[in-house]
């Protein structure tokens, strides 16, 4: 692969991943969230694979191959059958209404590239140039654990933060041992499962899965 | 040596699964406790081996047959041993006090059900907080660490009810954020090793002096390291989870939680905090464990005195702890690290067993709230007599081990110039005091009222043996010097407590 | 001949081009969508046709209408200027009127104005609560077009039109870039805000409360709707052209030639052609969004453009 393509491919599969994350904050309707949630998934694989491929790299190639199970495959269908079975379509009111949040989430990108300066030296590499859309993206998974209400939505905020750290990972470090990232991959996947019973639990408990219905617990 | 690490890494994970294919529900139920005790007896054969290769190689590195990278996945030097020991010594209490809860007959604490999966989650729970200990690799304890989590999700939320349900999914969602975060700070700590070209995650590597490393890169690293991990350990104002999961989990498990699950998230804490320390000096660290530690005082202190559930109190309580540990861990130095270990120790001793009796007053009076329980001494004596000893113990009356480390935490502060932290410190410190005695003794002196009498006088059979040795050993660890001014003091120089 | 000449002569290609081609696009458009929909269509000429039959017809203007006739033909007057500006078939520019970027801003926006004012003028309620809408939309749709024809710039490093095309032709890497495609995005989705198609405003409603477009000019008629239906017609052509021209830059001619402005105006068409029809057939998938629910969209849009200006310093 040419040093300007990978570049292209690297950037453009940067773009998906903040484009997705940007799209969850304006998407109400669950199942599309869970489509983009799974697109996003395959957008950080890629990432993965094309910085594999032109490392030469087996490690980071079986890397994509296990984030591609886990992200893209995994955990948008435990997500959408959960999504079936509560009932829950859509996210009718998140605390802050879209087009505030997607403003907010062009904010966001501007700190997430303030931020970024300590972390990438003096003359960063392409792959570094990336970092602030990796920050941005796990900015954007905090702004959607904040702000919504369906516990399904606060899943997804919560899986795409965690895509943006493992962009992070990747683009800073490239890739964290692959010992690790199968804990990793796997501790995520049972987070979900885990939260995927909870949200059944609600659902059979409270009758929603609206998670403001959890008020009992204060000072 | 590498025998008893697998051997205390694998026996947890066998008996896990032995119970969840067991069809004899009797046997089960102490799975747990055998899973505490192998935890207890390899932590202590760890501290004696530590103690005997350590004159012969200064590192005291175990080099396991899981060694795949330079530095070893596992890993076992004194701290950990005695982190290991700590674990199995608590969870032992906890797991013990809190096994006849299932033979009373209240049906309210009746877990009958998923008997087999309730052990197998605690036995899990063990085996996640032993590898946390004995990971070398800042990647393994971050797995471990995320998987107490995991295991814990369904304990906390093993009754089934509303609170607990709210309770289980706050802990999970907040615990999975604050550990992603910190993995993120692992992350870049793990980058700004690339640098020298050999990178590496293990942490004995990376608090080398000799190791090239980004001072940028470790110090964003560190501070979101830190924030993530103080998510879990339960420092303000990442707090937010704590009382609830622990006031609605069952009693056992809120003893386990409150006296281990917090400090083995601390325990990541010390660890990145001499990586930090090793390469910018202690100012960074410092600055923020000191806001963290005092304001997890002010937040205990505001909520204990208007507190009006004995379990939520506990539980702030095992705030107040946390502050006081992340206190000691900013001051630094031998003097304030050894009476932090040790502080982890008592701490870890005395809240299981007041959670356990706070859990038996909970079964026998029907409710949680403070102003529910009068006159306890008068009706309950067998369980009022347990309560005020063990909080007693807590707030650190003289023979209890608490106050010893209190005192040394905060002379250390004086001597290491941070004078107005500790004054500030102490302030709250007798705030907490007069809150948790105050409604200490609302609950339990005074006479009983004629509606509480009605109820029988519960014997908390078997609790008191395991209630009465921690209690006893909190008291006694104080006067231990001999023996354990060793182990604590090896324990600090592997965290160079020496800055 | 001289270049001025030329480039001249070239524009009023491009002018022609549009002129005759825009209503053909329409009824394309119109025939692709009720192909889609199972109905027979009425041929791609009828807009032409609805044309002729309204230019023979005098319009009815209201007693207290002041401004009458000069609105529609200030609007005609925009957009063909409009047509003129932008690098459709060649890159070299007139050198007295710039091309530039914010030149092509505030013509645009001298149309809106005509076009908001048109409906004021009508003195009915329905004219007025377009013009608001549109204004509403159009307050919004500006900043998008400009930043992300920025971003589309700083690669470049000028704001001017015709080098940003001429660039992405010099380097069609450039063209699949996170940068540009992110900008492309977003400017799509203004040029189908901008000109009233859906999901932002329905063209072939008859449901006045939901009106934008068609609610300004529900009062015109005669000779005045032809020409405000024209302009706007030629409007949407020539947005569309830009952003086919940007997506795809090829076929534009850089060095002159007869046969090369042949093939300009041959791929031009064909790209106009392409993406009205895929505009089309996607319309009938998609339903009006509620009025309140548009500024999200145009949010939306606009922090693409936002994303596609800090990308583009990731790849400087």
């Amino acid at each position: 692969m040419t040093d300007a393509g990978f570049t292209q491919v690297l950037g453009s599969c940067a773009g998906v991943l903040i484009l997705t994350a940007v799209l969850q904050l304006w998407r109400r309707s669950l199942s599309g969230s869970v489509t983009l949630l799974a697109l996003q998934g395959a957008a950080l694989s890629a990432l993965i694979g094309t910085i594999g491929v032109a490392a030469a790299d087996p490690e980071l190639i079986g890397v994509a191959v296990l984030v591609l199970a886990i992200k893209a495959v995994a955990i948008p269908i435990v997500l959408g059958r959960t999504a079936a079975a509560t009932g829950a379509r859509r996210e009718d009111a998140p605390r802050i209404n879209p087009t505030a949040a997607l403003l907010l989430s062009a904010v966001l990108t501007t700190v997430a590239y303030l931020a970024s300066r300590p972390i990438l030296g003096a003359a960063p590499d392409a792959a570094q140039r990336a970092v602030p859309v990796g920050i941005a993206v796990v900015l954007i998974g905090f702004l959607l654990l904040l702000t919504r209400r369906q516990a399904i939505s606060q899943l997804i905020g919560f899986v795409v933060l965690d895509n943006g750290i493992a962009m992070i990972a990747l683009l800073t470090a490239g890739g964290v041992p692959l010992v690790v990232e199968l804990g990793v991959s796997l501790d995520v996947l049972l987070v979900v499962l885990i939260l995927r019973v909870l949200t059944g639990r609600l659902k059979h408990v409270f009758g929603a899965t609206d998670l403001d219905d959890l008020t009992e617990l204060h000072d | 040596m590498a025998a008893v690490i697998w051997l205390a890494l694998g026996l947890p994970t066998l008996l896990a699964t032995a119970s969840m294919l067991s069809r004899r529900r009797r046997w089960t139920r102490y799975a747990a406790i055998i899973a505490s005790v192998v935890a207890l007896v390899s932590g202590i054969a760890l501290v004696v081996l530590t103690r005997s290769t350590r004159a012969v190689t200064s590192t005291a590195a175990v080099t396991t047959t899981a060694m795949t990278t330079a530095g070893g996945i596992l890993r076992a030097d004194s701290l950990s041993a005695y982190m290991l020991a700590v674990v199995g010594l608590v969870a032992l209490t906890a797991t013990w006090a809190g096994l006849p809860s299932k033979d009373i007959g209240d049906s309210s604490d009746s877990v009958d059900p998923g008997e087999g999966t309730y052990s197998a989650l605690l036995c899990l729970f063990l085996g996640a907080m032993t590898l946390a200990r004995l990971a070398d690799n800042l990647g393994v304890m971050w797995v471990a660490i995320e998987a107490t989590t995991i295991t814990t999700a369904f304990l906390v939320g093993q009754h089934g009810d509303r609170r607990a349900l709210e309770a289980a999914w706050k802990y999970v969602v907040l615990g999975s954020v604050g550990v992603s975060i910190a993995f993120l700070g692992i992350v870049l700590i793990y980058a700004a090793t690339t640098a020298g070209g050999a990178p590496t995650l293990s942490w004995v590597l990376l608090a080398h002096p000799a190791q090239p490393l980004d001072p940028d890169l470790i110090r964003v690293g560190a501070a979101l390291a830190v924030l993530g991990f103080a998510t879990k350990a339960g420092l303000a104002p990442m707090h937010s989870w704590l009382p609830d999961a622990h006031s609605q989990a069952p009693a056992a498990v809120s003893a386990l939680m409150s006296g281990v699950l917090l400090s083995v998230a601390f325990y990541a804490i010390l660890r990145i905090r001499t990586i930090s320390d090793a390469l910018l000096g202690p100012t960074p660290m410092r600055g923020m464990l000191l806001t963290g530690g005092l304001l997890s005082l002010l937040v205990a202190a505001a909520l204990i005195l208007t507190q009006p559930d004995y379990k939520r109190m506990l539980a702030y309580s095992s705030i107040e702890h946390m502050g006081l540990l992340a206190l000691g861990a900013a001051i630094g130095g031998p003097l304030a690290i050894g009476a932090v270990l040790l502080h982890i120790l008592g701490h870890g001793l005395a809240k299981p067993s007041i959670f356990v009796v706070a859990g038996r007053i909970l079964t026998a009076e029907g409710t949680s709230r403070i102003d529910g329980v009068h006159g306890l001494l008068a009706r309950q004596p067998r369980l009022a007599v347990p309560f005020l000893t063990a909080m007693a113990a807590l707030l650190g009356f003289p023979p209890s081990v608490l106050f010893f480390t209190e005192v040394a935490i905060v002379v250390a502060g004086f001597q290491q110039g941070l004078g107005w932290a500790m004054a500030v410190a102490l302030t709250l410190l007798l705030v907490i005091f007069a809150g948790l005695a105050r409604h200490t003794v609302n609950m339990t002196l005074g006479k009983a009222d004629s509606t509480g009498s009605a109820l029988p006088s519960v014997r908390p059979s078997g609790a008191m043996i395991p209630l009465g040795l921690a209690l006893a050993l909190v008291a006694v660890i104080g006067f231990l010097a001999g023996p354990l001014r060793d182990v604590i003091a090896l324990a600090v120089a592997t965290l160079g407590g020496t800055s | 001949m001289s270049a001025t000449v030329t480039t001249m002569l070239l524009v009023a290609v491009q002018c022609g081009l549009l002129l005759a081609l825009a209503p053909v696009r329409v009824g394309l458009m119109r025939q692709v969508r009720a192909r889609l929909e199972g109905r027979a269509g009425a041929g791609v000429l009828q807009p032409w046709r609805d044309l002729a039959k309204l230019a023979r017809k005098e319009p009815l203007r209201a007693p207290g209408v002041r401004f009458g006739g000069a609105l529609p033909v200030l609007l005609m007057g925009a957009s063909l200027l409009l047509v003129a500006l932008l690098p459709l078939l060649q890159t070299a520019t007139l050198v007295a009127v710039p091309d530039d970027l914010f030149v092509v801003v505030s013509v645009l926006l001298l149309g809106t104005v005509a076009i908001a004012l048109l409906g004021l003028d009508s003195g009915t309620a329905f004219g007025g609560m377009g013009a608001s809408r549109h204004m509403t939309v159009a307050a919004l749709v500006e900043p998008t077009i400009l930043v992300a024809v920025y971003a589309l710039s700083i690669p470049v490093g000028t704001s001017n039109l015709s080098a940003i095309v001429s660039a992405r032709l010099d380097h069609p890497a450039t063209v699949v870039a996170p940068v540009s495609l992110l900008a492309l995005v977003a400017l799509f989705i203004v040029v189908i805000a901008e000109t009233g198609r859906l999901p932002v405003d329905n063209p072939s409603t008859h449901l006045e409360l939901t009106m934008i477009h068609e609610a300004m000019i529900l009062e015109s008629s005669g000779r005045d709707l032809g020409w405000v239906e024209y302009a706007s017609w030629l409007r949407l052509g020539a947005l569309l052209a830009l952003v086919a021209n940007l997506a795809a830059p090829w076929g534009v001619v850089q060095h002159l030639h007869v046969l090369a402005v042949l093939i300009a105006m041959v791929a031009l068409v064909l790209k106009v052609a392409v993406l009205g029809a895929a505009i089309a057939s996607g319309e009938v998938f998609l339903a009006k969004l509620r009025l309140f629910r548009v500024p999200e969209l145009l949010a939306g849009s606009f922090v693409l453009a936002f994303l596609a200006v800090t990308a583009s310093y990731l790849t400087v």
